[in-house]
């Protein structure tokens, strides 16, 4: 039997710890110590560790001079717009998978799980046709409507997991006192439901803030830009390398995230793992 | 006036038949216990009384209207759930005034009820906690006080007591009793307890494998089950049941001794007996007699149950007796029985009856 208590694994665990954690962390860390050099500190043949002389200047530059705040702005806005409708549909369909019975349930769900399998590059190459077709490229609907393909088939099937783990007698009892269907999902399940929600909202939300892929190609005018493709064509384009400028941009951009992961992440552990623990 | 009619009642799930032919009368503020082991059925003919389940055959009426297409809320019926089924998210008041909010009713009536069921069920000072703020059996009462406030003209109790532990039980069954003393409502509940069907029914329907074994008062079933399966659930500790192994002179032959039987019983037709432990002594004389050796004895203070070994039977023979009784384990043992304790069965497994009962016990 391996002991785990005995200091040889200690050490051995912390060490594989740290290890993983450096992996991790350091092209965090890298972005920030590279975001806050000056240019000729950047770009000198052996990297400094640290900066020497902090500068916001980078920050600084990005946030006036560059196109940041209106990539976020169009960042946010499609991220909201498609996480909402993810989460929206997702909800239904979870419900109508998790709590009814009628013919085809299974096969639909198992149809809605394979776009999954297909690589998300391919998925495009049959989406870019349709969107000419409807007059959707280079609409910002447009591609709020491709990031269904990411999020929608994993969101359902968390929120269907979900679901499944609501006791029927909680909704027989609301059938009992009168309520119809609709009414019963909207006043009985749904405020019961809200962290598993909130999980597939972040998590809808967090594949359309991080694409680069769909919105460089379905996004073509500058000003429905969205963040990643923006900072790309903005600081690394075939002319230019301004390294500090990408580093300090792309920190700003990952904030959001961040920050919305930080507070809400009671409800997103919760939901990731509703029901795995009776 | 409310009564309930079960007419021909069929439920099926594809091939797979739940309930077969079920007739059933219930009439107006009786208090209804369905009993019987798990997967007899029992559940699934109260949720399709209350409306939950649909009837694949026959007629469900209530005061002589068919309801079988009628919606649960429209049937004048209050179900309390097993798990009691509360809605997490609202308070106790909440969740007691949620069917009279959905039917439209005027705030100040459900105030009203609901303080009114609140007193009634002693949980005044709770209504404004969340579900998971209260003990097991503070959601029982919620779950109950939420049936009261509607006044159903017909209660449904699904295994009420079976997630409490045992001494609540207790409490909840005399919390039971004095609520059906004062609503006097019609109340149908289900159970797998033989000893809460006992204590509480007016009239208790056995069911076993989606049928009916019988339907009678709790001492009708003690004293006359009409078949083996009714004999063996109805009553605790249980009948103990011998084969017969011969017979003549009007005696059968069981292993370990013989039982004298009604004259008017053809003892040809039996083929197996039934004592319950109760009506056994040990060391006493009695009209029949088993010859047995003690295997073991439980002594509980109140009772002592004796288990005794007989040659021939795969099981040993229980006894119940006083507690004061000082029994050797391994001592060869007269278990002593009156004849008009013996039921009687034939190879149908249903019960032979004297032309009239013997003694009123």
């Amino acid at each position: 039997m391996l002991d785990l208590s005995t200091t040889t694994a200690k050490v051995v665990f912390i060490g594989i710890a740290l290890l993983i954690g450096f992996f991790l962390f350091f092209p965090v860390y890298w972005t920030l110590a590279s975001s806050l050099k000056a240019d000729a500190e950047l770009y000198q043949i052996t990297p400094t560790p640290w900066p020497k002389a902090p500068t916001l200047d980078h920050y600084r530059t990005a946030l006036t001079e560059g196109q940041l705040p209106k990539l976020l702005g169009n960042s946010l806005l499609v991220s909201i717009s498609s996480a909402t409708f993810n989460a929206t549909l997702a909800t239904y369909a979870g419900y109508s998978f998790a709590k009814y019975r009628y013919f085809g349930r299974k096969p639909v769900m198992m149809f809605m799980l394979s776009a999954q399998m297909f690589p998300f590059g391919l998925l495009l190459i049959t989406i870019y046709p349709m969107f000419v077709e409807w007059n959707l490229l280079d609409t910002r609907l447009g591609l709020i409507l491709s990031y269904i393909v990411f999020a929608l088939p994993v969101a359902t099937y968390m929120i269907y997991s979900y679901f499944s783990q609501v006791p029927n007698e909680l909704i027989e009892a609301a059938r009992a006192d009168g309520a119809s269907d609709l009414r019963i999902f909207h006043t009985i399940v749904l405020p019961i439901s809200i962290p598993p929600i909130v999980t597939v909202f972040l998590y809808s939300f967090m594949w359309s803030w991080n694409d680069l892929l769909y919105s460089l190609t379905l996004i073509v005018s500058d000003e429905k830009r969205t963040v990643a493709p923006g900072l790309l064509l903005t600081y690394l384009n075939e002319t230019n390398a301004d390294w500090g400028g990408a580093m300090a941009a792309s920190l700003m951009a990952a904030t959001p995230v961040v920050l919305g992961f930080m507070f809400l992440q009671r409800f997103f552990i919760q939901g990731v793992t509703a029901g795995a623990v009776k | 006036m409310t009564e309930l009619s079960i007419q021909g009642l069929y439920k099926r799930y594809g091939a797979v038949e739940v309930l077969t032919d079920i007739n059933l009368n219930v009439r107006s503020g009786e208090f209804t216990v369905f009993v019987g082991p798990s997967g007899c059925g029992k559940s699934t003919l109260l949720r399709m009384v209350c409306g939950l389940d649909e009837v694949s055959a026959g007629t469900l009426a209530i005061d002589g209207e068919i309801v079988n297409d009628v919606p649960p809320s429209k049937r004048g019926i209050a179900m309390v759930f097993q798990t009691y089924a509360l809605y997490p998210h609202m308070t106790v008041a909440e969740n007691m005034g949620y069917a009279l909010k959905l039917a439209g009713e005027d705030k100040g009536l459900i105030a009203e009820r609901v303080r009114r069921a609140a007193e009634i069920l002693k949980i005044e000072s709770y209504l404004d906690r969340k579900p998971r703020q209260l003990s097991g059996g503070q959601r029982q009462r919620v779950a109950i006080g939420r049936a009261i406030v509607r006044e159903p003209k017909i209660f449904l109790f699904d295994e009420p007591l079976s997630n409490l532990d045992a001494a609540l039980r207790v409490d909840m069954r005399m919390e039971f009793a004095r609520l059906k003393e004062r609503l006097g409502t019609t109340m149908i509940y289900v159970t797998h307890d033989q000893v809460e069907a006992m204590t509480l029914a007016d009239k208790i329907v056995v069911m076993s494998e989606g049928r009916i074994e019988q339907v009678g008062s709790p001492l009708d079933l003690y004293r006359a089950p009409e078949n083996r399966f009714v004999a063996g659930f109805i009553g605790s500790p249980k009948m103990n049941f011998m084969p017969v192994t011969g017979q003549g002179d009007g005696r059968l032959q069981v292993p370990g001794g013989t039982i004298d039987i009604p004259a008017e019983i053809d003892a040809s037709r039996v083929v197996e007996v039934g004592i319950r432990p109760e009506h056994m002594q040990i060391g006493l004389a009695d009209e029949n007699t088993l010859r047995g050796n003690v295997m073991t004895a439980e002594h509980l203070g109140s009772d002592t149950f004796a288990y005794v070994e007989i040659e021939g039977l795969e099981r040993p023979v229980m006894v119940r007796l006083d507690g004061e009784h000082t029994i050797q384990t391994g001592d060869p043992v007269d278990v002593g029985f009156a004849t008009r304790s013996v039921h009687l069965f034939d190879s149908d497994g249903l019960a032979l009856r004297r032309q009239k009962v013997s003694n009123a016990a």
